[in-house]
């Protein structure tokens, strides 16, 4: 069984990327739905049995580590596997409808995705750093990919500074690991926090951390390596853009906060973990400022996104030399900010795809009166933007209380005052929005109604969301899962 | 108490209240018009038909509501009855067209709040009915709606507020102290409270602005000449009584002597009966004279609580006196007010019956032999002998009361003057005969047909009169003479 | 879990799901929309008979889960969430009414009443919240639901004072927020609890529990509307009126004040607060907002910003009344929550009658407006004068009842504030009542609207009479049993018997 849902889960969207390579958009279309269809069950299965079962190290095709290709699938990563199969299925639904069939470059658009999502699940399933890499590589190359769609000069602008920046991430991460290998003989994480544990420090080998982190850092795009992303994720197609902030940007992510987990108290010092979380800090507050003062909204969701992985970053520092419950609570903390972002931004990105249809311009000032028009997906922007906000009882909020507490708990009280700005100052560029569709002043009636199922995928997401933070509690308890292969090689 | 005392009590204080409510529908104007002199009826059926002692309890209501009649609320509750009963009587024939049906909304409420508060014994419901009879006077006030009266109103409204404003902190401090919520239980609380003073100072001020207090009283005379004549009547006779009532089911009378704001009180009664004096007879205007009449005849019953506030143990029978000179002074004054605006007969004989008939509630004011003024104030000469009086001011009292009765005359003769200069000439509405002359008569005899209030030195008869004619005469008699001295000198002087 | 554990569920459920509703039906859908509004606030207020029956005869409501670790989400009905529950069910059933006929033939209607209703029911949230945390989610909620109804209108100067309103409001939210997570990382996860956690609180902690208090009330004190952090709401006046009415009367500044209620009662205990020193100072702070609130009344020319002045000082009554230390006191602040409710919410019906019937914005075009429109005036002067404290209506009961707890607590300059604050209060509001009264009608009304034969709009007439009465009832009857004082006596009787 399990080896069905295993192989299920990475190879079938191997299949459906060639598969949907070989035909054009809306035939494409058509098997990514049976495509998404059966993901979604894959991974529901997935987790459903370790929801019953508990974790376990899962050696692909019957060769363990160090040889072969060790999966980790504990409570965390199939949570996450979930999370991708819920969002990516809602892109993937939203785009077919969205995504005009006829332009021929479009028919890119299906093998693109399915690679995307293979690489996703490799990362975070990944249970040693190559073929963590691997999968970051599969992941950047169909992004950049995506971002080009687009179509235009800028798109492909855009794209190629994408590129730039994903392959010097990936550069300093490959020295990283390299320098991993040489120094401990082994890629498995696990492998190398075992040796750690038994051997003193080496001296000098937190330098492949740092490099590896740094790598990772930019492609996560925490400041001030920030700049590439929001051209990126502003001028690609909304569903494109959604899956990049919603999931794209959380798989290099996980990858950082997995080695930090794991290595960074023997490797890491304290002065580091304070500095990526003050960089994390200052992502907040610049990203913010910047969404604020965008006059496109999908140059806002862009910032914005720039700005709440800011948060992310906290964790470093709140991990670090901390008393178990705090650390826990940072991590759980971290989840479910994943988790809520990823469902926000992706509503929040396909409504505002929606609301762009609906007014013809992707200009602010443009929305007037919209909310007359456009309720529908006026509310689930909005919804998403409460989560954002970190405003109960959306998921941002539990995951903003949960790290309040760990900031609380730990004595570190300066990120308190940096996750209450980060709310006030998101607050501040959402409303900039509801503001502008609530004037009545402007006299344009010329809406264009986009179809139903454009706009139920967004509400549907939004309300996730939202609802993520009432059931947190469940959401979290599959983290705590035990886990079979503890220790094992 | 039978179920039909507890009806008419209910009937007597929710009828004028809920008179109001037929100006919700248009139409009935005539009807509200002649309803008037009806409202304060069962009120009046109250006060004569059933004994004092009676009480009320209706826990529902406010923190515990309790209404009930003793003899001295029942002398209010007559007097306010009576003397609402005529003046609505000749408001039916005086009132014009205009703004009816709202003058009648307020003549409701205000009769409604001056009724109530006579009745009740619980602080909540007293202080309420107080608070709708001030609020609610204030539409009589500016009823006619020109700047004068407007500006009246604005002086009305604003001391009422303030002296509201000091009887709730009054009531609230003694409620407080007494820890109970019953008019009955707070004098002897506020004789033992440590903040007595505090509390004393706050309800004589509160009510005083009601009452005509020296330098609360600058209402007074602005607001009695706006309103419509029957409005001024109550408002004189009824309404600052409820003043004076406030005083007395509040401050701590009996329960122990007082001699600082005694004389503080005698000193205030005396400026203002003779200060009142002094401004009074400088006024053109009828009413404006009659009102500071009012707190001329005022000053003189607060010469009395100073007394009864600095003597515990002679304040019941200065207490009963002081309810009867409101008795007195109240119906009197109603009548003269009501006068004002009755238009004299253009026949000779009947020309001069008619200034009798006005001139007779004066002179009754001013103590004349065989009046229920002669009889007050022999009543408060008695009471008020120095031999029963241990203060400071008791020595003068003798003397301030026969100045007091110089003032009153010399306002009364002013008033004649200035009413000859100003009355009209021709006939009345029978309605306006009726109020006026029913005022009159029983101005003039009412008082005798009372049964008095215990504890009173008995009411002088007629030998008493007789014997002590002199003394109530010369007052009048030299005031008479001070009033035709200055009336030859001016008509020398003009010639 | 039992019928009783659901009932304040279905209570906080009802006007979301006709929230929800009415989000769905389409915009010409009025009659629908009408029915869903009033059956889903009739059957509210019949949910809560049942449940102030019940808690009176002493049955726990209550319902429980963890939402995010270490901290569940309650909802529980007792006295006190009962007093609040109570009034935004009388009160939203009132303004469903009044605003269906305000609104007629405007556009947007399906997105008002559905944030309408979606306040209503982060409102009912708030009084039954029981602890904290759930607290702050509704709290919070309100804030974003009342936002698209203050900008309703959709002009520059509606915008403007939605982000006033959101700036104040969220960061008063910050603010709590912080404080509530602290309280969590020292002292746990607080249910509220007649009495207190904090009666026997370790002297170490007094200093952070100094703190988190000042926090608490800062962060409630925003929508409390204290000075100085009352900026919002004079500019929130741009709303329609029946959301003036609701934002004033029933959902954001009772909101504030009901938290500060319950942080005074139910999280530190009101022994602990006493001893902690911490009344004094806030009862200051009240007083002063009181004075302020009305003397800069007395200096707006704008009826409803007037009004809303009024409001300012009438909230802190509320915060006043719980610092006097004592039952009494205690029962007249919480009372005030009840009566001012009631009032105010017939002050502003009036102020949108006029506005919508004749034109009428501005107090100095009043004059004569009670003899073209004398039921509203009547119920205006009612109104009014309860606000005042005349007696025998509500605010009458409530000046008394603090004042004599103001005795009992020893703080006799309480007397001279209420004394104070009543005179300034007859000072705005008097004047009003005479032009209505008493000065003749100057030239044509600015907009006069007709409907045949009641003055205004039936929708328009009933709710603002009903609230006047009401002022009256409560004041008058007000030592009947489940009368807002005698609710107010057993709820303090509760909390000081524990």
């Amino acid at each position: 069984m399990t080896l069905w849902l295993m192989a299920g889960l990475l190879f079938t969207p191997l299949a459906w990327a060639v598969l949907t390579l070989l035909t054009d958009f809306s035939r494409g279309r058509l098997v990514s739905w049976v495509g998404i269809l059966v993901q979604a069950l894959v991974s529901l299965g997935l987790w459903l049995a370790v929801n019953r079962d508990g974790g376990f190290y899962y050696g692909l095709g019957g060769w363990d580590a160090p040889l072969g290709i060790e999966l980790r699938v504990d409570g965390l990563a199939v949570t996450f596997v979930l999370l991708t199969a819920v969002v990516a299925g809602a892109c993937g639904l939203h785009a077919g409808v969205y995504i005009d069939p006829d332009k021929p470059w479009h028919r890119y658009f299906w093998p693109l995705f399915w690679f995307l999502w293979s690489g996703l699940n490799a990362v975070w399933l990944g249970g040693d750093l190559f073929n963590l890499y691997v999968g970051l590589e599969l992941i950047s190359l169909s992004a950049v990919g995506l971002v080009a769609l687009g179509g235009q000069a800028g798109a492909l602008r855009a794209s190629l500074r994408y590129l730039l920046a994903a392959l010097l991430g990936s550069l300093a991460y490959l020295l990283g690991v390299a320098l991993m290998y040489g120094q401990f003989g082994t890629l498995s994480i696990a492998g190398v926090a075992t040796w750690l544990s038994d051997h003193p420090v080496p001296a000098g080998s937190g330098m492949a951390l740092a490099l590896m982190i740094a790598g990772l850092a930019l492609k996560t795009a925490l400041f001030p390596l920030h700049r590439w992303l929001p051209p990126a994720h502003g001028i690609a197609k909304s569903p494109v853009s959604a899956l990049l902030s919603a999931l794209v940007v959380k798989a290099s992510f996980y990858i950082a906060a997995r080695l930090w987990l794991e290595l960074g108290q023997p490797l890491g010092s304290l002065a580091a973990a304070q500095l990526i979380g003050l960089l994390g800090s200052a992502a907040v507050v610049w990203g913010s400022w910047l969404a604020c003062r965008q006059q496109r909204l999908k140059q806002v969701v862009a910032y914005s996104s720039v700005a709440q992985i800011g948060y992310l970053f906290l964790l470093f520092p709140l991990t670090f030399s901390v008393s178990e419950t705090v650390s826990l609570q940072a991590q759980q903390g971290m989840t479910l900010q994943v988790i809520s972002h990823a469902l926000a931004k992706a509503a929040m990105f396909l409504a505002a795809g929606n609301l762009i249809l609906s007014v013809g311009s992707n200009r602010i000032d443009a929305l007037g009166g919209v909310s007359r028009f456009l309720p529908f997906s006026l509310f689930s922007f909005g919804l998403a933007g409460v989560s954002l906000m970190s405003l109960p009882p959306t998921g941002g909020f539990a995951a903003k209380w949960l790290l309040l507490q760990a900031s609380l708990g730990s004595g570190q009280w300066w990120w308190v005052l940096v996750l209450l700005a980060g709310g006030l100052l998101s607050a501040a560029y959402v409303f900039r929005i509801y503001r502008a569709s609530f004037l009545e002043s402007s006299g344009t009636d010329q809406f264009f109604h986009p179809s139903r199922s454009l706009e139920v995928i967004p509400m549907i997401l939004a309300i996730l969301a939202l609802g993520m933070g009432l059931v947190s509690d469940q959401v979290l308890s599959v983290m705590a899962l035990p886990f079979a292969g503890e220790g094992a090689p | 108490m039978t179920a039909f005392d507890v009806v008419l009590v209910l009937l007597a204080v929710c009828l004028p209240l809920l008179y109001p409510a037929m100006a919700v529908a248009a139409g009935y104007e005539k009807a509200m018009r002649y309803a008037l002199p009806l409202l304060p009826l069962p009120a009046l059926m109250l006060a004569l038909g059933t004994a004092p002692g009676w009480q009320l309890e209706l826990p529902w209501l406010l923190n515990g509501g309790l209404w009930g009649m003793d003899e001295l609320r029942r002398l209010f509750l007559l007097l306010t009855a009576i003397l609402w009963t005529l003046a609505g009587v000749f408001a039916v024939g005086y009132l014009k067209a205009h703004h009816l049906q709202r003058f009648c909304v307020f003549w409701g409420l205000t009769l409604a709040g001056n009724l109530g508060l006579t009745v009740a014994v619980d602080i909540a419901s007293f202080y309420s009915f107080f608070a709708l009879m001030t609020f609610a006077g204030y539409g009589l006030v500016v009823h006619e709606g020109t700047a004068e009266a407007n500006r009246a109103g604005r002086v009305y409204l604003a001391m009422a507020v303030v002296g509201e404003m000091a009887i709730l902190a009054g009531l609230l401090l003694a409620s407080a102290a007494a820890d109970s919520q019953m008019l009955p239980d707070l004098p002897a609380a506020i004789a033992e409270a440590p903040q007595r003073d505090l509390m004393i100072g706050l309800l004589i001020a509160g009510f005083g602005v009601k009452a005509g207090l020296p330098l609360l009283h600058f209402w007074l005379p602005l607001a009695h000449p706006v309103a419509p004549t029957p409005a001024s009547a109550v408002l004189s006779g009824a309404m600052i009584k409820a003043g004076l009532l406030g005083w007395l089911v509040t401050l701590p009378f009996g329960e122990t002597s007082l001699p600082m704001w005694g004389a503080l009180m005698v000193v205030a009664g005396a400026v203002a009966s003779l200060g009142a004096a002094a401004l009074g007879v400088c006024q053109q205007r009828p009413k404006t004279v009659l009102a500071y009449s009012s707190i001329s005849q005022m000053g003189l019953m607060v010469l009395m609580m100073g007394a009864a506030l600095a003597n515990s143990d002679v304040a019941q029978p200065l207490i009963a006196g002081m309810a009867l000179f409101a008795l007195h002074h109240g119906l009197a004054k109603g009548s003269l007010f009501l006068s004002t605006a009755v238009a004299i007969p253009l026949a000779p004989g009947g020309r001069w019956l008619m200034w009798v008939l006005i001139a007779l509630p004066g002179l009754s004011l001013a103590g004349l032999p065989f009046t229920s003024g002669a009889a007050s104030k022999l009543v408060m000469k008695e009471l008020l002998e120095p031999d029963n009086l241990e203060f400071a001011m008791a020595a003068y009292l003798p003397m301030l009361i026969s100045a007091g009765g110089i003032a009153t005359m010399l306002l009364v003769w002013r008033f004649l003057w200035v009413q000859r200069a100003n009355a009209s000439y021709g006939g009345n509405s029978a309605m306006i005969w009726l109020g006026w002359g029913m005022a009159t008569v029983s101005s003039l005899g009412v008082f005798w047909l009372l049964p008095q209030p215990g504890g009173l030195p008995p009411t002088p008869g007629l030998d008493a009169m007789v014997n002590q004619s002199w003394g109530l005469l010369w007052p009048a008699l030299a005031a008479t003479l001070l009033a035709s001295v200055v009336l030859a000198a001016r008509s020398i002087k003009q010639r | 879990m039992t019928l009783n554990a659901w009932l304040p569920v279905f209570a906080l459920m009802t006007s979301l799901v006709a929230s929800l509703v009415i989000f769905a039906l389409p915009e010409r859908g009025y009659r629908l929309r009408t029915a869903v509004n009033l059956g889903a606030a009739v059957f509210k207020l019949a949910l809560v008979a049942v449940m102030v029956w019940g808690v009176f005869q002493g049955v726990e409501y209550g319902v429980s889960f963890t939402m995010v670790p270490g901290v569940d989400f309650v909802l529980k009905a007792d006295a006190l969430s009962m007093m609040f529950a109570g009034l935004s069910a009388v009160l939203w059933f009132l303004t469903t009414i009044y605003a269906v006929g305000y609104l007629e033939d405007s556009p947007n209607r399906s997105r008002f009443f559905g944030f309408f209703s979606l306040c209503v029911a982060s409102t009912m949230g708030i009084a039954l919240a029981g602890n904290l945390f759930t607290f702050f989610l509704f709290y919070e909620m309100l804030t974003l639901a009342t936002y698209p109804l203050v900008v309703h209108r959709g002009t520059e100067r509606a915008l403007k004072a939605g982000r006033t309103y959101v700036i104040y409001t969220l960061t008063g939210g910050a603010v709590l927020l912080l404080a509530i997570a602290w309280l969590q990382g020292l002292a746990g996860d607080l249910h509220f609890q007649e009495g207190g956690h904090f009666g026997g609180a370790d002297p170490a902690m007094h200093g952070s529990l100094t703190l988190i208090f000042v926090l608490l009330i800062a962060g409630l004190g925003v929508k409390a509307a204290i000075f100085p952090l009352h900026g919002w709401l004079p500019q929130a006046m741009v709303a329609p009126a029946p959301v003036s009415a609701l934002l004033h009367a029933v959902a954001v500044v009772k909101a504030g004040a009901f938290g500060i209620v319950r942080v005074v009662y139910d999280i530190y205990g009101i022994e602990a607060s006493s001893a902690l020193g911490l009344l004094e100072p806030l009862a200051w702070l009240a007083a002063f907002t009181m004075l302020y609130g009305s003397v800069r009344a007395l200096f707006q020319m704008d009826l409803k910003r007037r009004l809303a002045f009024s409001t300012v000082s009438q909230v802190s009554y509320i915060i006043l009344g719980i610092c006097l230390f004592g039952p009494v006191g205690a029962t007249g602040g919480l009372v005030h929550l009840l009566h001012q409710g009631i009032m105010k919410i017939t002050l502003f019906f009036c102020a949108g009658n006029y506005a919508e019937t004749l034109g009428i914005h501005r107090i100095d075009e009043m004059d004569g407006a009670g003899r073209r429109m004398p039921g509203t005036s009547l119920a205006f002067t009612l109104g009014a004068f309860g606000m005042i404290g005349a007696p025998p209506l509500a605010g009458f009961i409530t000046k008394w009842t603090m004042g004599t707890g103001a005795l009992a607590a020893d703080m006799d300059w309480v007397i001279a504030v209420l004394v104070l604050s009543s005179v300034l209060n007859a000072a705005y509001f008097l004047p009003i009542l005479h032009r209505l009264w008493f000065r003749e009608q100057s030239g044509k009304w600015p907009h006069e609207r007709y409907w045949g034969r009641l003055e205004t709009s039936a929708w328009l007439f009933w709710p603002p009479v009903l609230t006047a009465v009401m002022t009256v009832l409560v004041g008058v009857l007000a030592s009947f049993p489940f009368s807002p004082l005698s609710w107010a006596e057993l709820v303090v009787l509760r909390a000081y018997s524990s």
